[in-house]
């Protein structure tokens, strides 16, 4: 009897021990538990489209675009886009680096400011484009600044196109090309939705928020929150993280105009898109009128001399 | 025997390893899920639909030699923005036939002499004038002359462009109260036109859709006179004629836009009152563009239109048989 009670009281301390040691582990284990049964289903990540293209600027979008397709968490893109275009080349590989992550989650653009010219190429391969009653899309054309031909005074070329690249007539033939580039990957991507002809697309006019919206080159007003909201419901997301990528900024000395090489501080189209010292034809999908006066091109000169 | 065992536990550890290797690379090869996508497709990308075709670009503009020579003035001295050098295919076939071309400066101004009196002196000489793109406006006197050199059987050309800037004075101006060199829209004949029968447009026409290469350059054609076989000129930033009185258009540019209103229509581009030939385009000319589509026959044609005529000598009439000395805000019928 003694022994038996004995045994019994010795298998209750055992079990109260174990039952401690249990509470004790699963105390230790809780809060991650709770963490992963609160955690956020994936993460929305805003990619920054602002400023002017150009190669630098569109390679740092374009590198953010691949972080969102590796990165597991990432289950959708919102492009938050406010830029008057720039290069053609760097507005091209835009569309493509976007069309690329349209093809694997959701992706909506939101209209922040300006979507015009090559920034409104990037936006179109976006399942949704959201707009506000005064930003503007639009502008869907190519310029290009013309070459001055001949053989540079002073200079021994190896044919009669080395200084220019190529004759006025095929400059001409390129812009239509690029055109037709352009405004076939408008239709291709949105041709269900846009109201307008090629031949009307073709004008390059930009468009109010709103009309963009009538005209199918957008699809709905919101800001960028509603982008988001927009992007996650796509992504079957109903709790989620947002992550911004951010432009890159330019530097506080050179915003204040202190930079002592690199752009001057009011950079003339030139400033922004020419080889450094090289006078090279350029083929823009900016929108907006090219400051290619005189004085610029002193402060080029001026920049170049001492940089 | 012993290193036989050596050799054995070698070996298996050998082929254990390469056991574990091999599936860790087939787990790898079956398990991995690709990180990269397919690279999308660009629709509108298809090389063979987007480069834009070279335009044509092979004509010759000729003249024809007729039995004597004629001379044809190229009047420079109004800001024209021609040269010789911009017109070189057409001075070279005037040239090429024995014709001789003349370029006008502006004459050695004598003191007390009529306002345009050198010009109209060098048109007494002239078969033919060739008035291209002016900056300035003619002033009363030498429409005068130029009537009157016209009415003699001397041939004319008004070219024209659009008009460059905005201007301050109207596109239509009233014959006879412009006087002197007072700035008109640039690039327009405004006033001699007018004086034949013959407007200009204010603006460029355009063409979104049939182009050659760029919206800027319309196609025109036309089936007789001066427009003879002539099926696909090209004109960039060409300006349309209107015709009024005896003028009457001779080449015209379908489904184009003006510029100016939008307004999809058929557009002339050059009219005909007789001796003068009004063209909306100047480019078609100069080298580089007058070779351009049918823009050889138009140019041969419109050469052989200037050498063609049959003028009185000496008109126009000496000053002292003129209408009088102009000036001020004199009105002077048409």
């Amino acid at each position: 009897m003694t022994s038996v009670d004995a045994d019994r009281g010795s298998v209750r301390g055992a079990t109260l021990v174990l039952v401690v040691v249990g509470v004790v582990v699963g105390v230790a284990f809780a809060p991650q538990a709770w963490g992963y049964a609160t955690e956020p289903d994936g993460t929305v990540a805003v990619v920054e489209l602002h400023g002017t293209i150009t190669g630098d600027s569109a390679s740092a979008v374009v590198d953010d675009l691949r972080e969102a397709r590796h990165n597991d968490s990432v289950e959708a893109v919102v492009l938050d886009v406010n830029s008057p275009g720039g290069a053609a080349s760097a507005s091209e590989q835009l569309y493509l680096a976007v069309k690329r992550t349209a093809g694997e989650m959701p992706v909506v653009a939101s209209v922040t400011g300006t979507a015009a010219s090559g920034s409104y190429y990037a936006s179109v391969p976006a399942d949704d484009i959201y707009v506000t009653p005064a930003s503007v899309v639009g502008s869907i054309g190519v310029r290009a600044t013309l070459p001055s031909g001949g053989v540079p005074a002073g200079e021994v070329v190896t044919g009669p196109d080395k200084g220019s690249g190529s004759t006025p007539d095929e400059v001409r033939q390129r812009v239509e090309t690029l055109r037709r580039a352009f405004v076939g990957s408008v239709f291709a991507e949105r041709g269900d939705r846009i109201e307008l002809t090629r031949e009307e697309v073709s004008h390059a006019k930009v468009y109010a928020g709103a009309n963009g919206i009538q005209n199918g080159l957008a699809d709905e007003i919101g800001g960028v929150d509603t982008a988001i909201a927009a992007a996650a419901d796509d992504a079957g997301l109903s709790d989620y993280d947002v992550v911004r990528m951010e432009a890159p900024q330019a530097s506080v000395l050179s915003q204040l105009g202190l930079a002592t090489d690199g752009e001057p501080a009011d950079a003339s189209t030139e400033d922004v898109f020419e080889y450094r010292g090289v006078d090279t034809v350029q083929y823009l999908m900016l929108h907006g009128t090219i400051e290619t006066d005189a004085a610029a091109d002193a402060t080029g000169v001026t920049a170049n001399a001492s940089a | 025997m012993r290193a036989r065992e050596v050799a054995r536990a070698v070996g298996v550890v050998a082929v254990v390893a390469a056991v574990v290797v091999a599936a860790a690379f087939a787990g790898g090869l079956l398990l991995d899920s690709p990180t990269q996508s397919a690279s999308p497709s660009a629709p509108a990308y298809q090389p063979n639909e987007l480069v834009a075709q070279p335009i044509a670009d092979d004509g010759s503009v000729t003249a024809p030699a007729g039995d004597e020579s004629k001379t044809v003035v190229i009047d420079v001295s109004h800001g024209n923005a021609v040269s010789e050098d911009a017109l070189q295919p057409f001075v070279d076939a005037l040239v090429a036939a024995g014709h001789e071309v003349r370029l006008f400066g502006g004459g050695t101004s004598t003191i007390g002499a009529e306002p345009g009196a050198a010009f109209n002196e060098t048109l007494r000489s002239a078969d033919a004038l060739v008035v291209a793109s002016p900056a300035t406006t003619y002033s009363s006197n030498e429409r005068a002359g130029i009537e009157a050199f016209a009415d003699a059987g001397g041939r004319v050309l008004l070219a024209a462009e659009p008009p460059t800037t905005t201007s301050t004075s109207s596109t239509v101006s009233i014959p006879g109260l412009t006087s002197g060199s007072t700035a008109s829209a640039s690039g327009q004949p405004t006033n001699l036109a007018t004086a034949f029968g013959v407007s200009f447009g204010d603006g460029y026409l355009y063409d979104m859709a049939e182009n050659a290469n760029n919206f800027q350059s319309v196609y025109a054609a036309g089936d007789s006179g001066v427009a003879e076989g002539v099926e696909e000129a090209i004109l960039t930033d060409a300006t349309p004629v209107t015709t009024g009185g005896d003028a009457s258009p001779v080449l015209t540019a379908s489904g184009v836009s003006l510029s100016s209103t939008r307004d999809e229509a058929s557009y002339a581009v050059a009219a005909r009152n007789g001796n003068v030939l009004a063209v909306g385009d100047t480019d078609f000319l100069t080298s580089g563009t007058a070779t351009e589509g049918d823009n050889d026959v138009l140019a041969s044609n419109v050469a052989a239109f200037l050498v063609s005529g049959d003028k009185e000598a000496g008109a126009p009439a000496a000053p002292s048989s003129s209408s009088g000395r102009t000036g001020g805000s004199t009105f002077s019928s048409v």
